[in-house]
C-alpha cells in the first residue's frame, strides 16, 4: 500500500480546506461572470451586450457562462457564500424560485439611470426585465393558407394530426396551458378548463415535443403545421429558410419577462450592476431589436421597428394592449401538480 | 534468503496502484451517491424531515411504477434488436478476409465517432413525416398518408438500437474470435448440419460475449436521455426524463433522489441477472 494513514489525512485535510475556503483554489479577483441562456441568447449577448459593457467600463474583464435557469439556481445554491456567477438571467418561473431561495440582491433602483424608462411591467425591484419573450401562434404558410387568428383555431378539424405542443417542463408549455384555461373560463389558479381543452385537442395533436427547441425543428421536418411558438425561435428558423410565420392571436400574445439579477454575495457587485445597466440602455436594446436578433425591447425610449413593429406592436401603448402577462407566483404554486397531471393524462 | 520471495505472494497484487483511481471514485462517485441516498430519505424538499415518504410515493403510485416498467421494457426490446442484428455481423466478421474485416470494424465503430445528438437528429430526419422512410414508401405507392414513426415506441427502439449497436457487436466479435474454428469442422465431420453446429457449438461458446454485450447495451439504452426524449417526444416518459423533470423543472430533489436510487437498484437487479447467467454460461462453455 502506497496510501498510508498520514498521506490520506493530508489529502483529506487539503481537500477539506479547499472546501472551507474556496478562495484558495482560485485567484482573488475573478472576472464578472454572466450566466446567460444557451443558443441564440448567448450569440446575441456575445455580439452586442458584452462589447457595449466593456466599452462603457474601461474594458473590464467579463465572461459569459451560458446555462439554463435551473442550472444557474443549482450552481449558486451550491455555493451561496461565494457564488460562481455574478449575474443571472431567468424566465418568470425560475426567477421567483431564485428570489424565494434568497439568491438575488435587490436592484439598486435609485442608482439606475434607465430603470425609470422601462415599461411598468418590466420594472422589478428584484431585478429588471431587459427583454420580453413573446409566445403566439406559429404556422407553416405553405400548408395553412388562411392565417390563424385565435388560439381556438388549433382545435379546427382541418388541423387533424397537424398540431404540435410542448410539455409543461418549459415556460412556453406552462404559459400556454394557462392561456388556454383562461380562454375557457379558468385562471392561473384553476387550469382545469385547460386540461379539458387539451383532452379535446388530442385528435389534432401530432407531437408533444420535449422542449421548445425540439418543437421548432418539427416544422422543418413537416411533422407539424401549427403550434404555439416563441417569437424569437421562429425568427431564427425563418432566417434559415424554413417556411414559418408568427401571428399574435387576438386573445393577446403571451409575454414572459426575462429578468436579470445581481447574485447575492457576488464579489463583483458594482460591475454586475453596470452590466445590467448596459442591458437596459436604449442603444443595446435597439441593436438587439434589429435583425438577426429581433429581441423585444422593454425600454420605452426604444422606437419599435422592423419585424417586431410589423407583427407585434408599433409602440409601447400597442404593446401593452396586445401582450398578456401572467401571474407566475400563482402558477408556481401548482405547477408541479400540473406537470404530474400532464404526465398522466396526455398520451397520444 | 528464501524467506523474502516466500513472504510475497505472486498471485496477489498490491493495492497501491489502484489507490488513485479508488480515491477518485470515493470522492466523485461514492460520496455523491451517499449524498443522494441521504437526500432521498427526506419527506420535504428542504431536506429537514426524515422519512421514507418519497419511496412510498413512488412505490405505491401506479403511474411511477408504469414509467419504471416501460423503461425496463424499452431496454429489453433494444437489447433484443441489437442481439438479433449484431450477431450475424460478428459472425460474418470471423469468416471474411482481413480487408473485409477492416471494413466491418469501421462500419461498426463509425456510430461511436459521431455524437449521439447528431445521430439522433439524423433519425428524426429519417423517421419524420417527410422523412426518408415515408417518402420512399409513398413514392412506391405502398402507403398514401405518411406513417407515424417519430414519437412512437417503435421509433425509439429503432434509433436506440442503431445508437447502441457497437456495444453489442464488439464483445460478440471478441467472443466469437475465441472459438476454435476446428470445433466447427469437428461438429460437421461428426454429421451435424450447420444449424445444429450453430446452436450446439457456436452459440453456447459465445455466451460470455452475448451476456457482456447485452449488459452494456441494456444499461446504455435505458439511460439514453437524449435519444429517448428527442425521438420519443414530450409525452413518452421514461425514467431519465422523469428524473430530470423532478430535479430540474420542479426542484424536488428528494423525490428525484428517490427515483435515482430506485432506478439504480432496478438496473443493478437486471445486471446481476445477466451476470449470474454469465457465470453459469462460463461453466457451460468450459465443459
Amino acid at each position: 500500500m502506497i496510501m498510508n494513514r498520514r498521506s490520506l489525512l493530508t489529502t483529506a485535510l487539503t481537500l477539506g480546506a479547499m472546501k472551507a475556503f474556496p478562495g484558495l483554489s482560485y485567484a482573488q479577483a475573478r472576472p464578472l461572470v454572466f450566466a446567460t441562456f444557451t443558443g441564440s441568447w448567448e450569440e446575441a449577448h456575445k455580439a452586442v451586450l458584452v462589447p457595449a459593457f466593456r466599452k462603457a467600463n474601461a474594458d473590464a474583464a467579463m465572461v459569459l457562462d451560458p446555462m439554463l435557469s435551473v442550472d444557474q439556481i443549482a450552481k449558486v445554491n451550491a455555493a451561496k457564500a461565494n457564488p460562481p456567477v455574478d449575474v443571472m438571467l431567468h424566465d418568470p418561473g425560475p426567477a421567483l424560485v431564485a428570489i424565494g431561495q434568497d439568491l438575488v440582491e435587490p436592484y439598486p433602483v435609485e442608482k439606475s439611470a434607465y430603470y425609470k424608462d422601462l415599461i411598468a411591467e418590466a420594472q422589478e425591484p428584484t431585478g429588471p426585465a431587459p427583454f420580453f419573450q413573446v409566445v403566439g401562434l406559429t404556422y407553416n404558410p405553405e400548408a395553412v393558407k388562411t392565417p390563424p387568428t385565435s388560439w381556438a383555431d388549433l382545435w379546427k378539424p382541418e388541423f387533424k394530426g397537424r398540431v404540435g405542443i410542448t410539455n409543461l417542463n418549459s415556460t412556453l408549455g406552462t404559459g400556454w396551458l394557462v392561456e388556454i384555461a383562461k380562454m375557457r373560463g379558468g385562471s392561473e389558479a384553476n387550469v382545469d378548463p385547460g386540461f379539458k381543452a387539451l383532452e379535446e385537442l388530442k385528435p389534432n395533436l401530432a407531437a408533444v415535443a420535449a422542449n421548445p427547441g425540439a418543437l421548432a425543428t418539427l416544422f422543418q421536418q413537416g411533422q407539424i403545421d401549427i403550434s404555439p411558438g416563441n417569437f424569437n425561435a421562429i425568427q431564427i428558423l425563418k432566417a434559415r429558410g424554413v417556411p414559418v410565420e408568427f401571428v399574435a392571436p387576438k386573445e393577446g400574445a403571451i409575454a414572459f419577462k426575462t429578468t436579470i439579477h445581481i447574485v447575492k454575495n457576488s464579489p463583483n457587485r458594482e460591475l454586475a450592476f453596470k452590466l445590467i445597466e448596459a442591458a437596459l440602455t436604449p442603444e443595446v436594446q435597439t441593436t438587439l431589436m434589429n435583425p438577426p436578433y429581433l429581441i423585444v425591447p422593454t425600454n420605452s425610449k426604444v422606437t419599435m421597428g422592423g419585424e417586431i413593429a410589423r407583427v407585434l406592436a408599433k409602440d409601447t401603448a400597442e404593446l401593452k394592449k396586445k401582450f398578456v402577462f401572467q401571474d407566475w407566483k400563482k402558477i408556481n404554486e401548482q405547477r408541479s401538480a400540473w406537470i404530474e397531471r400532464f404526465n398522466r393524462e396526455i398520451k397520444i | 534468503m528464501g524467506a523474502a520471495p516466500a513472504s510475497r505472494d505472486v498471485t496477489s497484487y498490491g493495492m497501491g496502484l489502484a489507490a488513485p483511481l479508488a480515491l477518485f471514485f470515493l470522492l466523485f462517485f461514492v460520496a455523491p451517491l451517499l449524498q443522494l441516498l441521504w437526500l432521498s430519505l427526506h419527506n420535504d424538499t428542504a431536506g429537514l424531515h426524515w422519512g421514507l415518504g418519497q419511496y412510498l410515493h413512488f412505490l405505491t403510485d401506479p403511474f411511477s411504477l408504469g414509467v419504471l416498467g416501460s423503461t425496463l421494457l424499452l431496454g429489453a426490446e433494444v437489447t433484443a434488436v441489437c442481439l438479433v442484428l449484431g450477431f450475424p455481423i460478428a459472425w460474418l466478421y470471423q469468416r471474411v478476409g482481413p480487408r473485409l474485416q477492416t471494413i466491418i470494424i469501421l462500419i461498426v465503430l463509425l456510430p461511436l465517432l459521431t455524437s449521439v445528438v447528431v445521430r439522433t437528429f439524423a433519425w428524426i430526419v429519417i423517421l419524420g413525416r417527410q422523412g426518408i422512410i415515408n417518402a420512399t414508401l409513398q413514392s412506391l405507392g405502398i402507403i398514401e398518408t405518411p406513417l407515424k414513426l417519430l414519437y412512437t415506441q417503435f421509433g425509439v427502439v429503432l434509433a436506440l438500437a442503431q445508437v447502441q449497436m457497437p456495444l453489442m457487436t464488439l464483445p460478440l466479435i471478441t467472443a466469437l474470435g475465441r472459438i476454435d474454428p476446428n470445433l466447427d469442422d469437428a461438429s460437421c465431420s461428426l454429421g451435424a448440419g450447420s444449424w445444429r453446429t450453430f446452436f450446439r457449438i457456436v452459440l453456447p461458446l459465445s455466451l460470455p460475449g452475448v451476456i457482456a454485450g447485452c449488459t452494456l447495451t441494456y444499461a446504455a439504452a435505458i439511460t439514453a436521455f437524449i435519444t429517448q426524449s428527442l425521438i420519443g417526444g414530450g409525452q413518452m416518459l421514461f425514467m431519465p426524463m422523469y428524473l430530470y423533470q423532478q430535479a430540474s423543472t420542479l426542484q424536488n430533489w428528494p423525490f428525484a433522489s428517490a427515483i435515482s436510487i430506485i432506478f439504480l437498484l432496478a438496473v443493478l437487479a437486471v445486471v446481476s441477472v445477466f451476470t449470474t447467467l454469465g457465470r453459469m454460461s462460463r461453466g457451460y462453455g468450459g465443459a
